[in-house]
C-alpha cells in the first residue's frame, strides 16, 4: 500500500472512529490512534491517587490533572500538604513544573521528558500519554488474544530510524473496545525494561476506563508505581488558559 | 675456576677498550631501565593521590548498593559511629562525610540536570582539595546556609556568576520534593569535566534540612596517611562495619571508586612497555653487532684454536662465557648506578615546575618522586639480560661452522 492509500485509509477509520467506537480496526496505527483518542477524549480532568511502592518503602500523592487534545497537560499535587500545589505544565514538547515552596517556574530540557516523574515509575511521557508513541513509531499487529470475551490486539512498535527514542521496542495490548491493557518497554537489546498494565477496567467519566494503571520495573516485582483513579470526567472543551504558565502558578478553578 | 672460565675472562681483558664498551652500554641500558620505571610507579602513585584528593578519597563506606544505583534513600544512616571507628585508626588521616542528590539546577535562563553534594566544610579541607580548587569567590564557611559552590563548566551552561541565584528542585529522602534557591558563593575547577560539569557543592546541613536527610549521610570519605595505608584501613573498617547489621554498609577502595583512573593507569603502563621493549631491542641490536665483530676481529685466532683440536662446543662455550660475563657486570652496574640515582631523587623528589602551572590545576604539586621497589630495579635489568644472552648465542653458534684453513688466512 502506498503512502497515499494508507493516509486515506487512515482517514476514512478515523472518521469512522470518531462516529462509531467499537468499528474494527485493522491497521496497527490506526487501532493505537484511536486507542490514545479513546483514552484521553477531547478534554479530560481527573484525580488520581499515585502510590510509589519500593522495598521497605511506600509514598502515596494525590494528583490533579487537565488534558486537552494530544498536547496539553497540567498535573498539580493536592496531597501531601507538604508537597501541595506543585505543578507541571505540558504544551506539545515544551515542559515547565512550578514549585511554590521557592516560587518558581523552571523549563524543563527536552531530555527530561523520558526521565521519572517526581521520583515514580511513570516518565514525563508516560503521564502525559504522549502522542509521540504515534507518530515516532512504526506499528505492527503480532497476534491477537481474547479478555473478558474480546479480542486484543498485540502489537509491536518500532521507533523510527531517527526518532528521538529511548526505547528499543514497546509492545502493547489493546482490546477491541480500545481500552489499553498493556504497555511493555524494552531496550535497544530488547530486554524488558518496564511494563504497564491497566487493571480494574470500569464506568468512568461515562465511558468504559481502566481505574488502575501499574507500571512494574523488569527486575523488580516490589518496585512498581500504581496510579488510581478517584474522579475522570471527559469533557467537550477546557478553556486554553487553562494551560498557561500563569494558571500553573496561581490555580483558578 | 675452570681453564674455560680462566681463558674467557683473559680473552675479555685483550682488549678493554671494546669490552667496556659492550659493558656500558648494558649498564646504561639497566640504568634507564631501574630510572624510568621507578619514576613510572612514583608518578603513579602521585597521580592516584592527587585524584583521590579531588574528590572520592582513598575509601568510602557507603550503604550496600549506594555505587551502582545513587538512589537517595540508601544512606549511611549514623555517621557518627562511623567516625568513632575511624577515630581509633592510626593510619586514616582524615574523613569527611557526604551526601548527594540529583537536582535540576536552574538560573534565570537555563536549566540542567546535576549533582548536589552536601560537604561538611572544615571535614572536607582536610581531606579534598577542593578548597584550593576555588577560582573565583570563595570557599565556604562553617556556618553557611544557602551558599554553594559550582564547578566552571556549568557555571558557564547556566550563565552564572558569583551572587546569583540558583533554583535547585529535587526529591527528598522522604520522597518528598526538595526546593530551595541558593547563592553561588565560589566558582571552582578541578581539571574533571565530569564534575565540573556536573555538581555543586552546599554545605552537609542545609542539605541535610533541604533533603530531609534527617542527620544521614551517603558517603563516608577516607583519606589514609599513604597508599599503603588503604588495604589495612579497608579490613579493619570492614570488620566493624559488618557487625551493623540494621542497615548493610560496604567499604570502596579507590579502584572500585574510580575504575577509569586504574585503568588509566593500566594504559600508561602498556604505552610505558612499548617504549621499553623498544628501547631492550635498540641494546640487543647493538651489542649483537658487538658480539658480531668480535668474532670477524678474532676469525685468525679461532681458526688456530680448530687446527689445534678445540672442539667447536669449547668454542661455543667460551664465546658464550665471555658474553654472559659483560651482560652480568653490565647489569650489576646499572642497578647499583640506577638504584643511586633513583634513591637520591626519591629525596629530592623531581621538580616539574615548568609545567606545574598546569599540573597545579588538576592538584599535582611541582615535584614528582620516583619510588624505587625490587620490582622496578630488577624488571628492566632481567628483560635486558634474557635479550642479550640471546642476541649472544648466534655468534656463538655461527662459529662453530668456521673452516679453520680459511679462518687461518682471514685478514
Amino acid at each position: 500500500m502506498n503512502s497515499k492509500g494508507i493516509s486515506t485509509a487512515v482517514l476514512t477509520v478515523f472518521a469512522v472512529a470518531c462516529l462509531c467506537i467499537d468499528s474494527p480496526a485493522q491497521d496497527a496505527r490506526t487501532i493505537v490512534k484511536e486507542s490514545f483518542n479513546y483514552m484521553r477524549g477531547k478534554s479530560s480532568f481527573s484525580v488520581v491517587d499515585m502510590t510509589i511502592h519500593r522495598p521497605n518503602w511506600e509514598r502515596k500523592m494525590t494528583i490533579e490533572a487537565w488534558t486537552k487534545g494530544l498536547k496539553n497537560s497540567l498535573f498539580r499535587i493536592i496531597a501531601p500538604a507538604k508537597d501541595k500545589d506543585n505543578g507541571t505544565l505540558k504544551k506539545g514538547k515544551k515542559m515547565w513544573t512550578y514549585n511554590p515552596k521557592v516560587n518558581r517556574v523552571i523549563k524543563l530540557p527536552p531530555s527530561m521528558m523520558s526521565q521519572a516523574w517526581m521520583g515514580s515509575d511513570f516518565s514525563n511521557d508516560d503521564l502525559s500519554k504522549t502522542d509521540r508513541l504515534i507518530d515516532d513509531y512504526t506499528h505492527t499487529i503480532t497476534g491477537t488474544q481474547t479478555h473478558n470475551g474480546k479480542k486484543v490486539y498485540l502489537i509491536k512498535s518500532i521507533p523510527k530510524p531517527n526518532a528521538p527514542i529511548v526505547w528499543g521496542m514497546q509492545k502493547l495490548k489493546i482490546r477491541e473496545d480500545l481500552i489499553f491493557l498493556a504497555q511493555e518497554f524494552y531496550d535497544e537489546d530488547f530486554e524488558l525494561v518496564k511494563v504497564m498494565t491497566t487493571l480494574q477496567i470500569q464506568m468512568l467519566g461515562g465511558k468504559m476506563f481502566p481505574k488502575v494503571w501499574r507500571m512494574q520495573k523488569a527486575e523488580a516485582t516490589d518496585e512498581y508505581t500504581e496510579l488510581n483513579y478517584k474522579k475522570l470526567s471527559f469533557k467537550e472543551n477546557l478553556r486554553d488558559n487553562l494551560f498557561t504558565i500563569s494558571n500553573l502558578k496561581s490555580p483558578r478553578r | 675456576m675452570s681453564v674455560d672460565t680462566k681463558m674467557a675472562w683473559r680473552n675479555l681483558w685483550r682488549n678493554p677498550r671494546r669490552t667496556i664498551l659492550t659493558i656500558s652500554a648494558i649498564a646504561f641500558a639497566s640504568l634507564l631501565l631501574v630510572f624510568m620505571l621507578s619514576f613510572q610507579f612514583g608518578s603513579y602513585e602521585t597521580m592516584i593521590n592527587s585524584s583521590v584528593k579531588i574528590h572520592t578519597g582513598h575509601l568510602q563506606v557507603q550503604s550496600l548498593g549506594y555505587q551502582d544505583k545513587k538512589s537517595i534513600r540508601l544512606v549511611v544512616p549514623d555517621p557518627d559511629a562511623i567516625a568513632k571507628i575511624l577515630d581509633q585508626i592510626q593510619s586514616v588521616e582524615a574523613y569527611t562525610f557526604r551526601a548527594n542528590a540529583f537536582s535540576l539546577v536552574s538560573s534565570k535562563k537555563r536549566t540542567y540536570g546535576s549533582m548536589v553534594i552536601g560537604i561538611d566544610p572544615v571535614k572536607e579541607e582536610k581531606v579534598s582539595t577542593l578548597k584550593s580548587l576555588i577560582r573565583k569567590g570563595s570557599y565556604l564557611a562553617e556556618d553557611d546556609t544557602n551558599q554553594v559552590l559550582i564547578g566552571n563548566l556549568l557555571a558557564k551552561n547556566l550563565k552564572l556568576n558569583i551572587q546569583d541565584e540558583i533554583t535547585l528542585l529535587g526529591q527528598g529522602r522522604d520522597g518528598s520534593i526538595a526546593a530551595t534557591v541558593v547563592k553561588v558563593k565560589g566558582i571552582y575547577s578541578s581539571g574533571i569535566d565530569d564534575l565540573d560539569r556536573n555538581s555543586i557543592h552546599m554545605p552537609l546541613k542545609y542539605f541535610q534540612d533541604v533533603y530531609g536527610m534527617y542527620g544521614a549521610v551517603h558517603e563516608v570519605v577516607v583519606t589514609g596517611k599513604s597508599l599503603k595505608d588503604v588495604d589495612k584501613i579497608r579490613s579493619l573498617l570492614s570488620i566493624f562495619i559488618k557487625k551493623i547489621k540494621k542497615h548493610p554498609l560496604v567499604v570502596l577502595d579507590w579502584k572500585e571508586l574510580t575504575p577509569g583512573l586504574l585503568q588509566s593507569i593500566e594504559l600508561d603502563l602498556v604505552s610505558g612497555i612499548i617504549f621499553y621493549f623498544l628501547l631492550i631491542l635498540v641494546v640487543a641490536f647493538s651489542i649483537l653487532n658487538t658480539f658480531l665483530m668480535v668474532i670477524f676481529e678474532r676469525t685468525k685466532e679461532f681458526g688456530v684454536l680448530k687446527a689445534i683440536g678445540t672442539t667447536p662446543g669449547r668454542l661455543t662455550k667460551l664465546l658464550l662465557i665471555e658474553s654472559i660475563s659483560m651482560t652480568i657486570i653490565g647489569i650489576v652496574a646499572g642497578i647499583i648506578a640506577g638504584s643511586l640515582i633513583t634513591l637520591f631523587f626519591q629525596g629530592h623528589g623531581i621538580d616539574i615546575s615548568g609545567a606545574s602551572d598546569l599540573l597545579s590545576q588538576f592538584g599535582i604539586s611541582g615535584r614528582i618522586y620516583p619510588r624505587l621497589s625490587i620490582l622496578s630495579a630488577l624488571i628492566g635489568p632481567g628483560a635486558v639480560f634474557i635479550i642479550t644472552v640471546l642476541a649472544a648465542l648466534y655468534p656463538a653458534f655461527k662459529i662453530r661452522s668456521l673452516n679453520p684453513i680459511e679462518a687461518m688466512t682471514y685478514v
